[in-house]
């Protein structure tokens, strides 16, 4: 089993505004003699198993991992070696059955549904591998449906739907149905549907994996720039080599097991 | 509610125009089956309560024992002094008319043959300018005061006694001391009331005629005709104060045809109503369950993008709204368009059982039926979206996600 150190600051990672974190509690505190952020997320000591019929699958075990505001952190193994549990976890959309998840340092392993569904409202934005929009809404509504579900005024709303369209490029399209798409601009409204809500942690399945490869490095230069731009944290399951190059950090899975810190390491030392 | 929830609910019912469009058509049908049968059903306690309030007056007076045990004789539980009984019942704002009834029983005679009659004295003038043609004549003429020792004969009774207009009949009754006593008549005119068991033995003749035959001033009661039907209720009320010794019904309280018809036809509409309503029901779950198991991905991406289950929930009541909707507006048209057809172009209905008239068909437009009913199709359509949407929007995430 693999441990990360929990204590590791991202070269990319910035501290939030006012040094609070979005719940109002303290997002760093002094270690030595640096400021040593509070993990947007923590997994510690997951498991993860599934029954089919009779078999026991186990999924993941005891995988530890955190993930700093502002990184962008690759989660790379073979199918089946529990990337996709893992992303459900880090989203809320699972619960682990031992260990711990915590989110901007709450542990969130024990709440209810419904706890669940607000937070991934307010705080985690998704992007899948086959963009999952809203067929009947145009862009700037399946864009704009994160923060409906807010309740935020219609006038910010549509300020910040404009701002997101304009940033990713899409902002002649939205009045069109996704359908009158490419796929690239496809995923371009995933993300700017996963960003509109200014989340802390975007989850991301494969957002490549269904483009070409201009497509996939105008996709991945968006996440890095608007990621960046706001602070936001991306947890990305994928296969695509050039996606892992350009990534903060690699973790490899295998079998439900962190399987290389070394590459995780050396991949730090690279960037810094 | 947000009316963005109505816009997703509305584009969502526009997915599938074929789906939504057969769903929202048997909607519209099941609407105007229920609408056209229950104002058929309305038409036809109108027109019984209309025939029963004519016949009987609005308010009937007379003493208690009239309306609780049989006479031994004629009359004995007859009214005295009609003429103050009138004065003080005319005097009621909604009075319009008050007609005396001298009601009795006995033998009809053409010398040859003698047969059973159930008779009616009344006051012909009034009688008939209060209820309007009620009896459809088939020979002669209706009765007319002042004309005394004349009858109109029920069209069975004529027949069975070879009467017509201007033939000599002898009429015999029991007085009210209990003897005997016979009267010459001559006939004026042969009627039916459209109910051929009572044409062969109703007759009717004037209250002096009646009362000479009976040998008696009294009345059997006073038929009490209001301004309007509405008027029943309160002027029951001021009628009995102001005659504390009598007992006054309603025509209500007389209508027994009137009571087993509606309670035959609620039954037979209502379970029409309730059958249609389960076949509507049962399209819109129908075509809710398949709109939501093709959705079940999507369903699965809005929960995890932050939607609550009850907000999935409600979004999929407001599409079954959307489509009971669309189809119960749409049922109501129909229902209306066929209601005033039918009044531009009349259709006659014919006889019902034991009844020799046929009457022209026509379908009440009721406000309160009308929005009973939509209400009814919404709500049903709401509820049933919900209840199908339930278990796929409370489903695991994963497994929404995961869905082919």
């Amino acid at each position: 089993m693999s441990t990360t150190d929990l204590s590791f600051t991202s070269p990319s990672a910035r501290p939030p505004e006012a040094g609070l974190g979005p719940r109002g509690g303290p997002s760093a505190v002094l270690r030595g003699r640096g400021v040593v952020m509070t993990p947007v997320l923590e997994l510690r000591g997951v498991h993860k198993t599934y029954r089919l019929g009779e078999h026991v699958v186990p999924a993941l075990r005891g995988v530890d991992l955190a993930l700093q505001a502002g990184e962008m952190l690759a989660l790379t193994g073979p199918s089946g070696s529990g990337k996709s549990t893992l992303l459900n976890l880090a989203g809320l959309i699972d619960r682990p059955d031992a260990g711990e998840v915590r989110l901007r340092g709450d542990v969130v392993t024990g709440i209810g549904e419904t706890q669940a569904t607000l937070i991934r409202r307010d705080a985690i934005g998704f992007v899948f591998q086959t963009f999952n929009l809203v067929p009947v809404m145009t862009v700037a509504d399946n864009v704009d449906y994160p923060l409906f579900l807010t309740g935020r005024p219609v006038a910010e709303r549509r300020e910040r739907v404009a701002q997101m369209l304009q940033a990713v490029g899409l902002a002649e399209h939205a009045k069109h149905r996704p359908d009158a798409l490419s796929g690239g601009q496809r995923q371009r409204v995933a993300i700017a549907r996963a960003l509109v809500k200014r989340p802390t942690l975007v989850i991301a399945d494969e957002p490549t994996a269904s483009l070409d490869s201009h497509t996939a490095d105008q996709v991945l230069d968006l996440m890095r720039e608007q990621g960046h731009a706001q602070g936001v944290a991306f947890l990305i399951a994928t296969h695509d080599a050039r996606l892992l190059r350009r990534c903060d950090r690699v973790i490899a899975l295998l079998d439900g097991q962190i399987i290389d810190p070394q590459k995780e390491s050396s991949n730090e030392l690279a960037m810094a | 509610m947000n009316s963005q929830w109505l816009k997703f609910a509305w584009l969502n019912t526009l997915r599938n125009r074929r789906r939504s469009s057969v769903t929202v058509g048997i909607a519209a049908l099941g609407t105007a089956a229920i609408l056209l049968a229950g104002g058929f059903a309305l038409f036809t306690y109108q027109a019984l309560e209309q025939s029963s309030a004519r016949s009987t007056g609005h308010l009937i007076v007379g003493k208690a024992e009239q309306f609780q045990r049989d006479e031994d004789v004629p009359l004995q539980h007859g009214l005295d002094d009609v003429a103050a009984l009138k004065a003080t019942l005319l005097a009621d704002p909604d009075v319009r008319q008050v007609l005396p009834r001298v009601e009795f029983s006995g033998l009809i005679s053409n010398g040859d043959k003698s047969t059973v009659m159930m008779a009616a004295g009344i006051d012909p003038d009034a009688e008939f300018a209060v209820k309007g043609p009620f009896l459809r004549v088939k020979a002669g003429a209706v009765l007319a005061s002042g004309q005394h020792r004349m009858v109109m004969l029920g069209e069975g009774l004529a027949r069975s006694l070879k009467a017509t207009p201007g033939t000599s009949l002898t009429l015999l009754a029991s007085t009210t001391e209990g003897a005997l006593n016979a009267l010459d008549v001559t006939v004026q005119g042969v009627f039916s009331t459209g109910i051929p068991e009572i044409d062969k033995r109703l007759v009717y003749t004037d209250v002096d005629t009646a009362q000479k035959l009976l040998v008696t001033h009294r009345v059997s009661s006073l038929g009490v005709f209001l301004r309007d039907m509405e008027a029943t209720t309160p002027a029951r009320s001021r009628v009995a104060a102001a005659l504390p010794k009598l007992a006054v019904q309603t025509w209500l309280d007389q209508a027994t045809f009137y009571k087993s018809v509606k309670a035959l036809y609620n039954r037979i509409f209502g379970a029409l109503g309730l059958i249609i309503g389960v076949i509507v029901v049962f399209v819109v779950t129908n075509a809710m369950a398949m709109a939501i198991i093709e959705r079940t991905r999507e369903i699965g991406t809005l929960r995890a993008v932050g939607t609550l289950p009850a907000q999935l929930t409600q979004s999929f009541a407001l599409e079954g709204m959307v489509l009971g909707g669309a189809g119960s507006i749409l049922g109501a048209l129909i229902a209306l368009a066929v209601s005033v057809a039918l009044l531009v172009f009349p259709v006659e209905m014919p006889p019902p059982p034991g009844r020799s008239n046929g009457y022209p068909l026509q379908i009440v437009m009721d406000p309160t039926l009308y929005a009973a009913t939509l209400a009814a199709m919404v709500g049903l359509s709401m509820l049933a979206s919900a209840f199908v949407a339930r278990r796929t929007v409370t489903r695991p995430i994963v497994d929404a996600l995961a869905h082919v």
